[in-house]
Parts: structure tokens; C-alpha cells; sequence
């Protein structure tokens, strides 16, 4: 058995691929029972914003990833000819290595983005939900939840933020702490204003959008489940906010101050945290200068994140190592597994002739005592198993699929070993009970 | 010594938690206070058992257990919250204090006083008070050491390190209620004890000083005042949070003063050891 990925990502295809294959949460069930008519019973199916992809055990691994493909797309309605092109196909250590990268942040689009190991969870977990998972899948799923935690408490690539907007997270709760009760309010409801309200909103309490144009307020707002205000009341809600984001359009600064000063007077001494990502500025500089207010504009915030990135690429290159080592362990693993069958057949026939052997030579042993019988049953135990020992080890060791099949083929015709299990079945057969009902 | 040694491990446990950030490190440095803690248990309450009261009497004894009541309230903060990243500023403390003392020596005998619930009460509500306190000083610093960073918008090691503003506020204002309330507590059993032995042991030349005008008395109610001051400004008057910080790190200098050099070169009154 081989495993087989197949997917796209935000390396490969454009935002509109993604969102016309992209599977929401609800609809993962259903498309796990579809896959599961095109002989793929055994899959996870992973759908995020920044991709979807589809693992699964295979016998043939090429003609499973081009059912998996026909099973995308007319899941979703899209032609063939729109996602060509986009799609990659992996097999065995290559597709385990990827899974491991996505769940350690080391594929995102910001890397090391803590989000992402959680939803491989709750891809693992539908699907577990949904049709069970083999212990191949089992294995490399929570061989991913590993390496995931590990990087994550080993390396520090998630520490520090790599977007404007993360990194305006990390400032608030830097500040406040948990989010979950401090309230938000956004100048403007242009692609700034909208990229950062969709970051804060998951996190605090309630989102609040001041613009000018009510029109993209009110989209803006459908969108963070949030509430429009007039501008004119801008003040009034950043006097009930803790997180001002501004990105305005606007040629002149929209909070003065004195503004601030007004706005401070009513808060008791709490703390404000104001990002002015407009430019020219939305906030006058002077507002700094107030105990409670931490302000930071864009050219702050970059920095953060260049200062981030810089660090990062240490931590890069120790989780890939430690992405390798897991990979290394779990082909490893699914090598020795292949090998199984074939080591047992082997074992059954030697044991076969042994027992043979000793029947055999019953009648010469018979002069023998019970404990000389004992030693030679021993005896010829031991060298069976020393004769086989160094042919299990190698051929576990084979580190590809062809020559692993190609040995274990060897080996089937040398010692006849389908042969024996032609017997073992006859065998079986015979000693069936003879209304033929099942045991 | 050996106490001195086993807070200097765990300090040393806690600098490479702060230098590495490894959860491991975290663990080590808890595990290794932990057990600091409890060999200082054993040992006080060995002298516990030994004099009948805990060994407060005396200078060496009272930081002894001062060190042990900072550690334990340290530690109960630590478990509560998960945070570790001010472990390396409290350690130095315990480190310093239980060397300053390690070769002293603990009381062998007790002056009859301390034989009482009142006195037990009021020295052991101060000390544990006074513990509070190094913690809020200790939780109000780093507070601003923070603050600073962000507010200069130059995150950095503290950044990275320490829990968040409104985590260290919280720490803080909570260790200054419960000091202020063992305070109140501890100054109340203070008076009680000396309305009662008044009455019994007028010929002790060191009842008449204890009133406000002893330096080491003034000085605790000077105490009890700003940090009183503290608490309700926060509550009731919109008192910042940096404020409240630097005035709980200006709180416990006070504490200092009070529990070295005024009690050593001024005070008149509370001479026992």
C-alpha cells in the first residue's frame, strides 16, 4: 500500500482556484462518502483558505490520485481544465513530508502560523468521525500532531508576528492579555480596515466600524458579524474601545490630541492600543505622549515584522531537520510494514519443514528421553530463527517500494512462499466443518 | 548555607528558563524552588518544634522566614497564573536575603512575649505582609520594565519574556491587597498584644517607646497608609496601572527601610532578639 496526497495550495493556485475547490467544514462528510464510492475509504481530506488536500492509502497510488481528482472536481463543479496545472501529487515519504510541513507552519503563507496544526486536528478528526482511518493514516496524522507541538515548543517559529496584522495582535495581547473582553473599533473600510478587522474580530468581544462610506461599512461589517457606526460618532466609539486599527483615507489626521485627551477622561485609566496603518497618518504623532495610549504606526509595525522574519529563519531550518527526522522514523516505520507479509510466509515455511523434519525423525528420536527431546525441538528452533534473523533485518531495511517488492517477490518464488499459502488455505478448507458453516 | 545554595540553584534554573524559553527549563526551575521550599520547611519547623513558636524572634530568624513566606507566596502565584518569566527577578531576592542571614544564628530561646497568640498573629501577619509586598515590588518593576518597551515600540527581550500588562497589573494588585490586609491584620494584633502586656509588665523599659512616635512603628503605618492610599486610588480614582506600579515598587523601599536600617539603628521598642 502506498500513501497518496493530492492537492493545491496558496503556492500553486490563484485565490478564485482555491475558493471554487476549497471544501467548508460542513460539506467534509459528505465529499469523505464521495471519495469513499470511488474506492478511497481510507482518506483525510484537509480544506483551509490556503488550501485543500486529500490523503489516502492506495495499491495503485497513480490511478488513486486521478479518482481523487475526478472526485474534487465534480464534487465542486469545476472543469478539469480550470485547476490543471495547480494540483500536485505526492507519494509515500514525499506526501508524509509534506503533511508534516503543513502541521509544523512550515507551507503556510505566513510561516509558522499556529493556526494550521489545529485544523490537520480537525481533518484528522472528521474523517475519523466520518469513516474511521486505517492505522497507516493513524500513524501519519498523529506523527504530524507531534512534529507540529515539537517545532512549535522546540524552535520558536511561531514566536513573533510576520503580517501587519498578526503583528498588531500580538501587540494587543501583549497589552490586554486575552482579547475575549476588550472591544474593537476600525477607522475606515477600505483593504487595510478590512484585512485587520478580519484578523481581530475571531478574538475580541466586538467589533465596531467607523467609515465614511456606510456602503463598505455595512459590507465590511456583514462580514466580522460587526456594527456600523456614522463618522461623525467616531469619537463615542473609540471612547468604548481598548484597540483602535485606523486606515483611512483621509488627507488629514482624524484623532487629534485633544481628541484623545476627551476620549481618556471617561476610560478611568484603562489602557488604549492604536494603530495608525494610514498613510498619511490618521492619528496625530502627539498622542504617544499619553500614559495610557500605545501607539504605533506602520513603519513600527513593519519593523516587528522584519525583525521577526530575520529570527525566524534559524528556527526554519531546525524544524526542517526535525521534519526530516520524523519522516525518516515514519517510512521507516511503513517500510518494515511492507515487509511483514512476506516475513511471516517466510517464518511458517521454515517452521513447515521443521516440524516436518522432527516428525520425521520421531521414530529415531524415540529412544531419547523427554528432555533430550526438549533440547532438540530447541535446538532446531534456534537455528531456524538465527537462519532467518538476517534476511527479516534486511529486507526491512530497504528503504524504496520497487526493490522492497522486487526482494519480497524473490523470496516468495525461492522458498515457493505463495505456494505455502496455496497450502495453508487448502489446509484451511479441509478442516472447514463440513455443512460448510462459518467458524 | 545549604538553603542559600538550594535558592541559588533554582535562581540559576530560572535565568535559563528566561535565556531559552525550553518549557523544560520552566519545569526544572519550579521543580528545583519547590524543593528549596521544602527543605526550608523542615528546617523551620524543626526550630518551630524546638522553641515552641515559629523562630521569628531575632534578624536572622525573621528574614529566614520572611525568605520562606516570599517563596511560598512566589510559588502559589506561579502555579496559579503558569507564568515563570518573573521568577528570575524574585529568586535573586531569596538568593540574597537567606545568604545575608546564613551565618547567623536562629534563636535558641524565645523571650517570654513571643509565647503568645497575639504576638504570633502580628509577626507572623508582617512578615507574610512584608512578603506580599517584595512580590509587588518585584511584579510592579517588571510591570515597567514592559510598559517601557511597548510604549518606546520597541519590543524586545521583555517582550518576549514576560506575561502580559494586564497579567502583571492583576499579579500585582493582588499581591498589594493581601499584603495590606496581613498589614491591617498584623498591626492590629500588634496594638492587641501591647494593650494586654501593658497591663501585666509595666516595669519593661521598652513598653514605653512603642507608640507612634517609635521610628519602626511610624514607619509601619506609614506603610499601611500608602498602600491604603494605593488600593483606593486604583479603585476609586482612575489611578493608572504603571502608577499603581511604581508607587507598590515605592511601598515596599519603605518596607526595606523599615525592616533594616530603622529597625537596627532607630526604633527603641521592638528589641528582642
Amino acid at each position: 500500500m502506498h500513501l497518496v496526497l493530492v492537492g493545491l495550495s496558496h503556492h500553486t493556485a490563484p485565490l478564485e482556484v482555491r475558493e471554487r475547490i476549497g471544501i467548508s467544514r460542513s460539506m467534509v462528510p459528505a465529499a469523505l462518502d464521495r471519495l469513499a464510492q470511488e474506492g478511497c475509504d481510507d482518506a483525510v481530506l484537509l480544506s483551509t483558505c490556503n488550501r485543500t488536500e486529500v490523503y489516502a492509502m492506495a495499491v495503485d497510488p497513480t490511478a488513486m490520485g486521478e479518482r481523487i481528482v475526478g472526485c474534487l472536481t465534480d464534487y465542486r463543479g469545476v472543469s478539469r481544465d480550470d485547476i490543471d496545472g495547480t494540483l500536485y501529487v505526492r507519494r509515500d515519504a514525499d506526501a508524509a513530508r509534506h503533511l508534516f510541513r503543513v502541521a509544523a507552519g512550515l507551507d503556510s503563507l505566513v510561516v509558522g502560523e499556529p493556526e494550521i496544526l489545529g485544523q490537520v486536528k480537525d481533518a484528522y478528526k472528521a474523517a475519523s468521525e466520518a469513516r474511521g482511518t486505517g492505522s497507516v493514516i493513524n500513524r501519519l496524522f498523529h506523527g504530524a500532531f507531534s512534529i507540529g507541538k515539537r517545532v512549535r515548543s522546540d524552535t520558536g517559529l511561531s514566536e513573533g508576528a510576520v503580517s501587519l496584522s498578526y503583528a498588531s495582535v500580538t501587540l494587543a495581547r501583549k497589552i490586554f492579555g486575552d482579547l475575549g473582553k476588550q472591544h474593537f473599533v476600525v477607522f475606515g473600510a477600505g483593504e487595510m480596515a478590512r484585512l485587520s478587522a478580519l484578523h481581530f474580530h475571531e478574538h475580541v468581544a466586538s467589533t465596531t466600524i467607523a467609515t465614511r462610506r456606510q456602503d463598505r461599512g455595512e459590507l465590511l461589517a456583514a462580514e466580522v458579524h460587526g456594527r456600523v457606526v456614522a463618522w461623525d460618532d467616531r469619537l463615542e466609539a473609540l471612547a468604548a474601545a481598548d484597540i483602535l486599527i485606523s486606515a483611512t483615507g483621509s488627507p488629514d489626521v482624524v484623532v487629534t490630541e485633544a481628541d484623545m485627551r476627551r476620549v481618556l477622561t471617561t476610560r478611568r485609566g484603562r489602557p488604549m492600543f492604536v494603530v495608525d496603518l494610514a498613510v498619511p497618518r490618521d492619528v496625530a504623532s502627539e498622542v504617544a505622549r499619553l500614559e495610557e495610549v500605545f501607539l504605533y504606526n506602520i513603519d513600527d509595525l513593519r519593523g516587528i515584522v522584519q525583525e521577526n522574519l530575520a529570527r525566524r529563519q534559524d528556527a526554519v531550518a531546525k524544524a526542517e531537520r526535525l521534519v526530516n527526522d520524523e519522516v525518516t522514523a515514519w517510512y521507516g516505520w511503513l517500510r518494515s510494514r511492507a515487509a511483514v507479509p512476506t516475513v511471516v510466509a517466510l517464518r511458517t515455511r521454515f517452521e513447515r519443514v521443521r516440524q516436518a523434519e522432527l516428525e520425521r525423525l520421531a521414530p529415531r528420536l524415540a529412544g531419547l528421553g523427554p528432555d533430550a527431546r526438549a533440547r532438540v525441538d530447541e535446538i532446531t528452533r534456534l537455528m531456524v530463527e538465527k537462519l532467518l534473523l538476517t534476511p527479516t533485518e534486511q529486507l526491512k531495511a530497504i528503504d524504496d517500494h520497487e526493490t522492497m517488492d522486487a526482494c519480497s517477490a524473490a523470496l516468495r518464488r525461492l522458498f515457493a512462499l505463495d505456494d505455502e499459502a496455496a497450502v495453508n488455505d487448502a489446509d484451511a478448507d479441509t478442516s472447514a466443518p463440513p455443512d460448510g458453516s462459518a467458524r | 548555607m545549604s538553603l542559600a545554595l538550594l535558592y541559588a540553584v533554582a535562581c540559576a534554573a530560572y535565568v535559563w528558563h528566561f535565556a531559552s524559553q525550553k518549557p523544560l527549563a520552566g519545569r526544572v526551575a519550579t521543580g528545583l524552588l519547590l524543593v528549596s521550599v521544602l527543605v526550608h520547611t523542615f528546617e523551620l519547623g524543626m526550630y518551630t518544634m524546638e522553641l515552641g513558636v515559629p523562630p521569628m524572634a531575632g534578624r536572622t530568624g525573621a528574614i529566614s522566614t520572611f525568605v520562606w513566606m516570599l517563596a511560598v507566596s512566589y510559588l502559589s502565584i506561579e502555579v496559579s497564573t503558569d507564568e515563570r518569566g518573573i521568577g528570575i527577578f524574585v529568586t535573586p531576592l531569596l538568593v540574597a536575603l537567606q545568604a545575608l542571614v546564613a551565618h547567623g544564628e536562629m534563636p535558641t530561646d524565645v523571650p517570654r512575649y513571643f509565647a503568645t497568640p497575639f504576638v504570633a498573629v502580628h509577626v507572623g501577619a508582617l512578615l507574610f505582609a512584608y512578603a506580599s509586598f517584595a512580590l509587588a515590588c518585584v511584579i510592579g518593576i517588571t510591570y515597567m520594565l514592559l510598559f517601557r518597551e511597548l510604549k518606546r515600540r520597541t519590543p524586545g527581550m521583555f517582550f518576549q519574556r514576560l506575561p502580559s500588562l494586564q497579567v502583571l497589573d492583576r499579579m500585582n494588585m493582588r499581591a498589594v491587597w493581601i499584603g495590606w490586609l496581613l498589614l491591617t491584620i498584623g498591626l492590629v494584633g500588634g496594638a492587641l498584644w501591647l494593650r494586654d502586656v501593658s497591663a501585666q509588665m509595666t516595669n519593661d523599659p521598652r513598653l514605653p517607646h512603642m507608640t507612634l512616635a517609635d521610628p519602626k512603628i511610624l514607619m509601619a503605618v506609614v506603610t499601611w497608609i500608602v498602600y491604603g492610599v494605593l488600593l483606593a486610588s486604583r479603585r476609586w480614582a482612575g489611578l493608572t496601572a504603571r502608577r499603581a506600579a511604581w508607587l507598590s515598587a515605592v511601598g515596599f523601599a519603605i518596607v526595606l527601610l523599615n525592616f533594616l536600617p530603622v529597625a537596627y539603628f532607630f526604633a527603641r521598642s521592638h528589641n528582642f532578639a
